[in-house]
């Protein structure tokens, strides 16, 4: 056969999100590769100029839907530092359990979605059993199972229900005998081991010049995880470790993934402990008048409103499950934000996919793309 | 404290390798720093920053439209110090134009295609400058502050379908 | 055996109904009804029908077990609502293919298109008149009946091959020369392992087979063939761990993509009807048929249609075994799959033939001992 330009999307069950994956093959190899983003794309950081900071965390779960409140933190810390508002420590401490939470969350649908790539069908369906035991924590809390609201300038909304330690305590004591029988499932297994060992090798001075972070680059043996080299939210107070693996291929990615779950559950339980001994107020004080009234009158004439409140710019870095995300937020004193810049670290993995799929097979490229573990509401915005 | 001398020492380092194009370098909390530079400085600064200084991961680049010219923002990390930096220069709005980074740091393609989409900045010697998130022959760049979110109805948008 | 065979019965039906209606008008106008002539066409018919009806409600019942047992293996239930249990499932979801409209690409082959899919289930459904389920299912002896079989049985991916290539789309063609040469692939260990069956049977006739396990069954001195033989019938069902042909999730389309309706409707029946077959081959060859270990109590053994009943039971556990392997494993890669195919299963199939051989020359098993003589 000779060579030709096969389109593997927008609709296709591979994808995992919507976008296009252009390959070009001869044959059964893969020559080169080109994906077509931006079927996703909503303008949020357009909308975002047009909203108040509280209104903007509606936009910010659906960046990436699947980490939802992680987005969720990665702009409300960037614009807690642009308006110059502190949290209280209960907020920090809650926002970090969230985020654990929703990190297990999301890499247990990474997994259910990557061994069904691969043909395993039953796993997917213990993934979806599982994730919705940590949905129903999150809907006790949040009110939601997707599209939170949760985070707000200065805080959260509201605070954890009383018993909710109790019952989160249980759910991770479960999820630990789960992840056990995940990697029976998988890692016993001769065909798991033949579909996915040495597929998709990115070695880590690849990933370091290509920009890819995240459980693409501990797979590679560099430990390189922004909770320990750049703390936020509480992560310098709780003990835990960074999960790396050499091999920088599928199977490396799996184990990273795999042990930054059961990390998670090890930064859990020293959150309910803390939450259990610390209670206390969840929003800041002393909140200016209209970040209190998301409702606030918006004018129609331009995108200043002037009030008086101090201009200023503000950063946020955040492992998200994914990688690496940043966040820049421009102030310039008035209710809505001037400008909010989102990067999300599946966009870099993705852009990087010349250099780990091009040699390797079209039945390859679903457990490849699979570890590389895509979301495209955050790539497209 | 310790933020701020590791910024004066990168101003004096860099004021004393580059004594034009540093504009300033500015403390930003949590980070080294912000540097302001002239953008004829573009490449050189970039190389010096990555093989000297070790700042080897571009994090994004970030366009900002303030009407009169454009912010160009980049984001740098480096894994032997871990700290961040921004790098930050003012085009003028008529003539946006700056070398493109793509041949320090690989990774800056993908974000320049989507600067240049959405705020319209051109990146000279970009391998490949074309709409990354919008459709093909989008012919307006959506986040500049010209470009209203509540059009009047009798604009026409023209989009070449491919 | 019994005297009562499908075919006297179907001879008997049809020679009551119509001496019944040649009692309503006994005038030598109509003795054209009961001269013999028309007892034994419409008897022949009615044969072919109730084999048809079988076969194809057998399947329907394969495609509910499949269904139900996968559901519980990932902790759901399956089809529950339409009939009870989901069993009117099958039904309702072929009645909707057969109202939809068939389309035809109008670059595809006419001929090819429409021809393949019905060539594929025709021949398929013909293996059922040639595969006893019982004792006297069959009309009269069959001396070469296993080959039969297995030669209509490999028709199937040349009618793959040709709707792949009638449907004028250059990714079902890809998809259907995979999926053709995993089948092919595969025959030569199945056909190998079947060749150590006939040697320790010594008869081609799949009656005479089924007769010989009476004392034990053939999966124990020939347990390397079965196994051949059933991973080489995965790969010609395509299940999982064999299924990459019609994997959605790493093809971009499959061979059947063009098809609609009724058209993949027959593709879909015709999967499920070869998979009721191989298992059937599986009992038939290595589990005994429908004979049942002596120590079974002889009133469930020696009911009218025990046979048949013990037959299907053995069919459906088969089956559930495949389906099992559908639930754990995840799918090979084609190079991978055609390697496993040439590199394990025919040496393995060789040592077995190797075996076998050994078996029939010496006739003692070395473990146990020295048992009876097979056959009986």
């Amino acid at each position: 056969m000779s060579e030709m330009w096969i389109n593997m999307g927008p609709q296709h069950p591979m994808t995992h999100g919507l976008w296009n994956l252009r390959v070009r093959v001869d044959g059964e190899v893969v020559l080169d590769v080109d994906p077509e983003m931006g079927y996703l794309h909503r303008g949020i950081e357009k909308i975002s100029e047009d909203r108040h900071y509280n209104e903007v965390v509606t936009l910010m779960d659906r960046t990436c839907y699947v980490a939802g409140l992680a987005w969720e933190h990665l702009f409300i810390t960037a614009a807690e530092r642009a308006l110059h508002i502190e949290p209280p420590e209960r907020a920090v401490w809650i926002r970090m359990m969230t985020e654990e939470f929703q990190r297990i969350g999301s890499h247990i649908m990474w997994y259910a979605a990557f061994v069904q790539d691969i043909g395993l069908m039953s796993p997917f369906l213990y993934g979806m059993r599982d994730r919705d035991l940590i949905l129903d924590l999150f809907q006790s809390y949040t009110g939601a199972r997707l599209t939170y609201e949760y985070n707000r300038v200065g805080g959260t909304r509201n605070d954890l229900p009383s018993g909710f330690t109790d019952r989160a305590r249980k759910v991770c004591d479960w999820l630990e005998d789960r992840f056990r029988e995940y990697d029976t499932l998988c890692l016993a297994s001769d065909i798991f081991h033949k579909r996915c060992d040495g597929l998709g090798r990115l070695k880590a001075s690849d990933c370091v010049r290509l920009g890819v972070t995240g459980p693409m680059i501990r797979s590679a043996g560099l430990k390189r995880d922004l909770r320990k080299d750049r703390p936020y939210h509480a992560y310098d107070q709780v003990q835990f470790d960074v999960a790396v693996a050499e091999g920088a291929d599928v199977t490396a990615r799996y184990l990273v993934r795999m042990e930054e779950m059961r990390q998670s559950l090890r930064i859990l339980r020293q959150c309910f402990d803390w939450l259990d001994r610390h209670p206390g107020p969840v929003v800041a004080e002393n909140l200016p008048r209209w970040l209190g009234a998301p409702y606030a009158p918006v004018g129609r004439e331009g995108y200043l409103l002037k009030r008086n409140y101090p201009k200023g710019v503000g950063f946020s870095a955040v492992e998200e499950p994914h990688g690496e995300a940043l966040a820049y937020i421009v102030n310039e004193g008035g209710e809505h934000p001037y400008r909010v810049k989102l990067k999300s670290p599946v966009f870099t993995n993705i852009s990087a996919a010349r250099h780990y799929l091009v040699g390797y097979r079209v039945a390859d490229i679903p457990p490849i793309m699979g570890s590389v573990d895509v979301c495209i509401g955050e790539v497209d915005r | 404290m310790d933020e701020k001398a590791a910024t004066e020492r990168l101003r004096s380092q860099l004021s004393t390798r580059f004594p034009a194009g540093i504009l300033a370098v500015e403390p930003f909390p949590g980070t080294l720093g912000r540097v302001r530079f002239d953008p004829a400085l573009a490449l050189d600064l970039f190389r010096e920053l990555r093989d000297v200084h070790g700042f080897t991961h571009l994090g994004m680049v970030a366009g900002i439209d303030w009407v009169q010219e454009r912010e160009v923002v980049y984001t740098l990390w480096s894994d032997e110090r871990r700290v961040y930096l921004f790098l930050s220069t003012l085009l003028p709005a008529d003539r946006a134009r700056i070398e493109s980074a793509t041949a320090i740091w690989p990774s800056a393609d993908w974000h320049e295609r989507e600067t240049w989409e959405l705020v319209d900045i051109q990146f000279d010697h970009h391998p490949d400058l074309r709409h990354l998130l919008l459709p093909t022959g989008y012919q307006f760049h959506p986040l500049l502050r010209s470009f209203k979110l509540h059009e009047p109805e009798d604009l026409e948008v023209k989009v070449r379908n491919v | 055996m019994s005297p009562i065979t499908l075919y006297s019965v179907s001879n008997g039906l049809v020679s009551w109904v119509l001496h019944a209606l040649y009692n309503v008008f006994p005038h030598p106008w109509f003795d054209w009804l009961v001269n013999g002539d028309l007892i034994l066409v419409l008897s022949v018919l009615v044969f072919g029908a109730i084999l048809l009806a079988a076969s194809m409600v057998n399947t329907i019942m394969l495609i509910w077990w499949e269904r139900k047992l996968l559901g519980r293996f990932m902790d759901r239930r399956g089809a529950m609502h339409v009939g009870y249990a989901g069993l009117l499932q099958n039904f309702a979801d072929g009645f909707k293919l057969f109202s939809k409209n068939t389309y035809r690409p109008a670059e595809a082959d006419p001929i090819g298109f429409y021809a393949a899919p019905t060539a594929y289930m025709v021949t398929s459904l013909f293996i059922f008149a040639i595969l006893p389920a019982s004792t006297g299912w069959t009309a009269g002896a069959l001396p070469l009946s296993l080959l039969l079989a297995l030669v209509v049985f490999s028709f199937a991916p040349l009618f793959i091959f040709i709707s792949a290539w009638s449907q004028a789309n250059k990714y079902s063609l890809i998809g259907g020369m995979r999926s053709a040469a995993q089948m092919i692939a595969y025959e030569v260990p199945i056909l190998l392992a079947v060749v150590a069956v006939v040697i320790v049977a010594g008869t081609f006739d799949l009656n005479a087979i089924v007769q010989m396990q009476q004392n034990y069954w053939f999966w124990i001195p020939l347990f390397f063939a079965m196994i051949v033989f059933t991973t080489g019938m995965l790969a010609e069902m395509e299940r999982i761990p064999f299924d990459l042909p019609e994997a959605e999730a790493e093809l971009v389309e499959g061979w059947n993509t063009e098809y609609g309706g009724m058209l993949f409707a027959f593709f879909m029946f015709t999967d499920y009807l070869r998979s009721l077959i191989g298992s059937f081959l599986v009992v038939l060859l290595f589990l005994g048929g429908w004979t049942m270990p002596s120590w079974v109590p002889s009133p469930l053994t020696t009911f009218p249609l025990a046979g048949l009943a013990w037959f299907l039971v053995k069919t459906y556990a088969v089956f559930g075994v495949f389906v099992w392997i559908r639930a754990s494993l995840p799918r090979v890669r084609t190079d991978q799959l055609l390697r496993i195919g040439w590199m394990r299963m025919v040496p393995l199939a060789l040592f077995s033939i190797i075996l076998a051989a050994a078996l029939v020359l010496v006739k003692c098993l070395p473990v146990l001992g020295c048992l009876p003589p097979v056959g009986g």
